[in-house]
């Protein structure tokens, strides 16, 4: 969920660089154009109206959507300027807490420890999810079939060779080698592998308590790639290997990804669209939405379970009601309009999730006032 | 403390000369003063950032942190022995490669080939140093892991894999890699600076070794190789130092397991991919501390390295080095 | 000095060593840098425990023409010559004579003196011979102290040894290379103006040690210095250069008092009595 960091100096730079020109740009603009010139021209009229333009900064994952749906709701509604920063979940939520966004953006849900630095509510609304899956690298084997166990039991260093029996059970066609696993992690702290550790924990007493989970762990077995082209070019360099990839970055660059199943004798779920649509849409998550849907390991019938949620950081009760006003039609575009951007990279949002992510952006408010008004 | 007195020496014989009415004499050495305090500047400012931020991991580990081997964030436990053996191993075993690489290099380019050859070859040395690291590490996948799998690790799997130092399977991703990609990397700046030294033996060396009969081999090996020690071992210092402080190639390469390895096929991590693969990623004061503490090691440890190499070079060289 | 000589001389006699002196004949010898030519169709007879001196103004050849005698000029980027060089009647540049072993023979004293710095004054007498194989401690002492009573250096160093080669001073640095070059037991010794970076105290001195040396040595020295020339050569050599451009010749050759008090030509004599150059 993150480029690399050489890249993404460049791009924080270059941002900076855009940004810096663009407040020059507004004094100027301010300077000829008087504050109340603006606001009376704009539809709604009076104080609350929404901002013209709001900032958020966060997670890598969802920014190209973020960039397409609201450029188009820019054009489309309000006329509101979303300027969305890809600069990864850590700096979005660091920035979110320091108040220099209106909204953050992360692939991991914000920790207590995070919450309490924030003086008030935070809200986590969901937009969109996306499955991870576990790529692998076998010469000719298309069709690979994994129960969650075995998975564990992989990453865990307690299954080594692509020859054990756990596994050929479940792939009693697949000519599968007599070579050792090679087990491929992030290196770095990502969304990423937040979704897939969570998990496994939620899969492996053994893993969730040897182990845990977090946006970095300490892995008991296999390497590290730097960010999910790392993890991908290891496990495509390498034989015998299997990683953990987000789905869109494995089917664009053609890594085979496995089929999982609570039990050998259950169907087995290969990670897709509609699947992940599936395990969203049944998901029974939390009131505070703070929780990846691989967390509740959803098996109902096409689901799959590996699948994680990217959220906005959203204060419940802001300063400014105009900005609010922009950040709650912003937010409430991103989870209903704006979720037609979402395939063929992203999963849309449903079921409980949608609901309360609705919630969420109903009870903001400003200056005593609603922000969102329908 | 000496550099300190020579300073003062030093300004108030600045004082005397402004006196006289050097003027330009003065102007140049209050510049060269302005920059080179400038550049201790910047090195106290470094060294004290590192140390203000690593305050709590020092407190919260205390020293145990250099031989802890746990890093787990979830648990919030750090520790740096992995790390600190990752970079030595990788920048020894490269730099052990890397110094007869790079003295025969020099010493086929001075002593024998031809000056035009000489040219040449010299400043393609030269532009190799200048290649970014990150291609060095993507070469390192795309070409001499997959060629290290095929051809070298069977052969060293066969006849040293009873040894625990080539145990185990070889997967591309590994210290090895990494070890021989660093010593690609250092390879330029140790035979051009090698190349650089060996040059600057003077010819009257050279020529008093050969009118006593001896071969080319002798007089380089007897004359000139003892007469330019000093500076080589300069450049293996320099060299040792780029290898432990090396960060894209071996991060793309090493595999980033954050643990102890016991065989060169393992994967492994070192301070500078842990800290750069890590840095920006981490989310819990503690986990961002441990890495500035991880970065104050690896300063001491470069530097570590340096005064041996002076001590080194004082004490193996009686000669013209000073 | 002629006690000196006397030290020196039995000491000699009940040695290990067969040195023989012996006649060199260089035959219609031309030097060149690639194309340019520095010294041209050069013939000369240098006798044995003899002392024979090149002089002539700088730049004409001198340098050029000693160093073709011990096979060192090849080493010159585009060093070559043609000609012959005997030794004890054989060719030097036969092709089947290596020139590592024409050097041993033919020791040779470069103009600025150059001990090796990293070496002891023990090991830097005793370098060459540390090259051909492996000697006994005892045998090395015995040639430390030899050469360097030979080279009037002893009496000097004999308590500081172990001290680095290059902290003596200059003119014991050169009396230091003469010992190193002479441990090799050479049979010609070869002096590119040895004396000229020192001080005439350690000229002198040179000078003093260079005339017991002829007495076991075939000596050829270049030198700027007239009176250095005709007080200790038996044979003189002048060269001499026309024109700018133009190759170095042996323009005249002779015994020493002949060439200072009564030389064939007009540029000799102009020379030798300090006229030009
Ligand atoms: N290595 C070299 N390459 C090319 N030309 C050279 C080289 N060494 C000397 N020469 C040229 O050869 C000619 C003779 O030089 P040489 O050094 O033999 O003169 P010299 O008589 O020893 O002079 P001096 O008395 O100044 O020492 C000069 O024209 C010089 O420029
Ligand atoms: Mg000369």
């Amino acid at each position: 969920m993150r480029r690399m960091t050489l890249w993404r100096a460049l791009l924080a730079g270059l941002v900076m660089a855009l940004v810096l020109a663009g407040c020059g740009g507004d004094v100027a603009e301010e300077g000829g154009t008087p504050d109340e010139a603006d606001d009376g021209g704009s539809e709604n009229g009076g104080d609350g109206e929404a901002a013209g333009s709001i900032t958020g900064a966060g997670a890598t994952f969802p920014a190209p959507l973020y960039n397409e749906m609201f450029s188009t709701f820019a054009e489309e509604e309000q006329g509101i300027q979303v300027n969305y920063q890809s600069v990864g979940s850590g700096s979005g939520i660091e920035q979110y807490i320091n108040n220099t966004v209106e909204f953050g953006g992360t692939d991991a849900p914000m920790t207590d420890e995070e919450l309490e630095e924030v003086d008030v509510e935070t809200l986590h609304v969901a937009t969109v999810g996306g499955p991870v899956v576990p790529t692998y690298n076998l010469e000719g084997v298309d069709e690979l079939n994994l129960t969650h166990e075995v998975v564990a039991d992989i990453f865990l260093g307690n299954i080594t060779e692509w020859s054990d029996e756990a596994i050929a059970e479940t792939n009693p066609d697949a000519d599968l080698p007599d070579e050792q696993i090679q087990v491929v992690h992030r290196s770095d702290g990502s969304g990423t592998t937040f979704i897939w550790v969570e998990w496994l924990s939620a899969v492996s007493e053994e893993w969730a308590d040897s182990v845990g989970s977090g946006t970095d762990v300490s892995w008991p077995t296999g390497s590290g790639g730097d960010g999910n082209e790392g993890v991908a070019a290891q496990v495509q360099q390498t034989p015998g290997a299997i990683g953990y990839n987000e789905l869109s970055y494995a089917e664009e660059n053609d890594i085979p990804h496995a089929f999982l199943a609570p039990d050998a004798d259950s169907e087995f779920v290969q990670g897709s669209l509609e699947s992940a649509e599936t395990a969203i849409e049944a998901a029974e998550v939390p009131e505070d939405l703070r929780v990846s849907v691989s967390a509740l390991n959803v098996t109902d019938d096409g689901a799959y379970p590996v699948t994680g949620l990217t959220w906005l950081l959203i204060r419940q009760e802001m300063d400014d009601l105009a900005a609010c006003r922009a950040t709650a039609e912003a937010a409430w575009y991103a989870t209903h309009d704006g979720q037609e951007f979402a395939p063929p990279n992203y999963v849309p949002i449903g079921g409980q999730t949608l609901e309360t992510s609705e919630e969420f952006i109903q009870s903001m408010e400003a200056e005593g006032e609603a922000c969102y008004e329908g | 403390m000496f550099s300190i007195l020579s300073a003062l020496a030093q300004r108030i014989d600045l004082l005397k000369q402004v006196r006289r009415g050097n003027t330009g004499d003065v102007i140049y050495k209050v510049l060269a003063y302005l920059f080179g305090l400038a550049l201790l500047g910047i090195v106290v400012a470094i060294i004290w950032e590192l140390w203000v931020q690593s305050a709590f991991a020092r407190q919260e580990f205390g020293i145990s942190f250099l031989w802890s081997t746990s890093f787990d964030p979830v648990q919030a436990q750090f520790g740096a022995l992995q790390f600190i053996q990752g970079t030595l191993v990788t920048a020894v075993v490269a730099v052990s490669l890397a110094a007869p690489l790079g003295i025969g290099i020099a010493a086929f380019l001075v002593e024998i080939a031809p000056r035009r050859v000489n040219a040449v070859v010299g400043f393609l040395v030269e532009m190799l140093a200048a290649i970014p690291s990150v291609v060095y590490g993507l070469w390192g996948i795309f070409v001499l892991a997959p060629f290290l799998r095929d051809y070298v690790a069977p052969w060293l799997t066969a006849t040293l894999g009873w040894t625990p130092m080539f145990s185990g399977s070889f997967s591309g991703y590994s210290v090895f890699t990494a070890s021989l990609v660093l010593t690609i990397m250092i390879l330029p700046t140790a035979a051009a600076i090698t190349r650089n030294v060996l040059q600057a033996v003077p010819k009257e060396q050279r020529e008093g070794m050969l009118a006593l009969g001896a071969t080319r081999w002798e007089m380089f090996s007897q004359a000139v190789l003892p007469y330019a020690k000093g500076g080589v071992i300069g450049a293996m210092a320099l060299a040792l130092g780029r290898a432990a402080g090396e960060t894209m190639a071996v991060t793309i390469i090493i595999g980033n397991a954050r643990r102890i390895f016991t065989s060169m096929f393992e994967q492994g991590a070192t301070i500078a991919s842990v800290i750069a693969g890590n840095f920006t990623d981490a989310d819990s004061g503690a986990y961002v501390s441990s890495l500035f503490l991880l970065g104050l090691i690896l300063f001491a440890m470069t530097f570590t390295i340096n005064v041996l190499a002076r001590l080194l070079i004082k004490a193996t060289s009686s000669g013209p080095t000073g | 000095m002629s006690q000196e000589g006397g030290k020196a001389g039995p000491q000699r006699a009940g040695g290990t060593s067969s040195v023989t002196a012996q006649t060199m004949e260089v035959q219609n010898l031309s030097a060149y840098y690639n194309k340019f030519k520095a010294v041209t169709d050069v013939s000369m007879k240098i006798e044995p425990n003899k002392v024979t001196a090149l002089i002539g103004p700088s730049g004409c050849g001198k340098s050029t023409f000693i160093r073709t005698l011990n096979r060192m000029h090849e080493i010159a980027r585009g060093g070559r010559i043609e000609g012959k060089v005997l030794l004890d009647g054989e060719d030097i540049y036969d092709d089947r004579v290596d020139p590592v072993q024409v050097r041993r023979k033919i020791g040779m004293v470069f103009q600025k003196p150059n001990p090796f710095p990293t070496m002891s004054v023990y090991d830097n007498v005793v370098a060459g011979l540390k090259l051909e194989r492996r000697h006994k401690k005892s045998e090395l002492d015995e040639v430390v102290e030899k050469m360097l009573r030979q080279a009037a250096l002893w009496d000097e160093v004999k308590d500081k040894l172990s001290a680095n080669g290059t902290d003596l001073s200059g003119g014991q640095q050169q009396r230091l290379c003469i010992a190193r070059t002479l441990a090799l037991e050479p049979q010609v010794i070869l002096l590119d103006e040895p004396a000229s970076a020192l001080d005439p105290m350690s000229s002198q001195k040179i000078e003093d040690a260079m005339q017991e040396l002829k007495e076991r040595y075939t000596i050829v020295i270049v030198t700027h210095n007239m009176q250095q020339a005709s007080r200790s050569s038996d044979y003189t050599g002048f060269f001499f250069i026309e024109d700018m451009g133009q190759p170095g010749q042996l323009w005249e050759f002779g015994e020493t008092s002949k060439m200072f008090s009564n030389p064939e030509r007009q540029e000799t004599e102009d020379y030798v009595t300090g006229r030009f150059g």
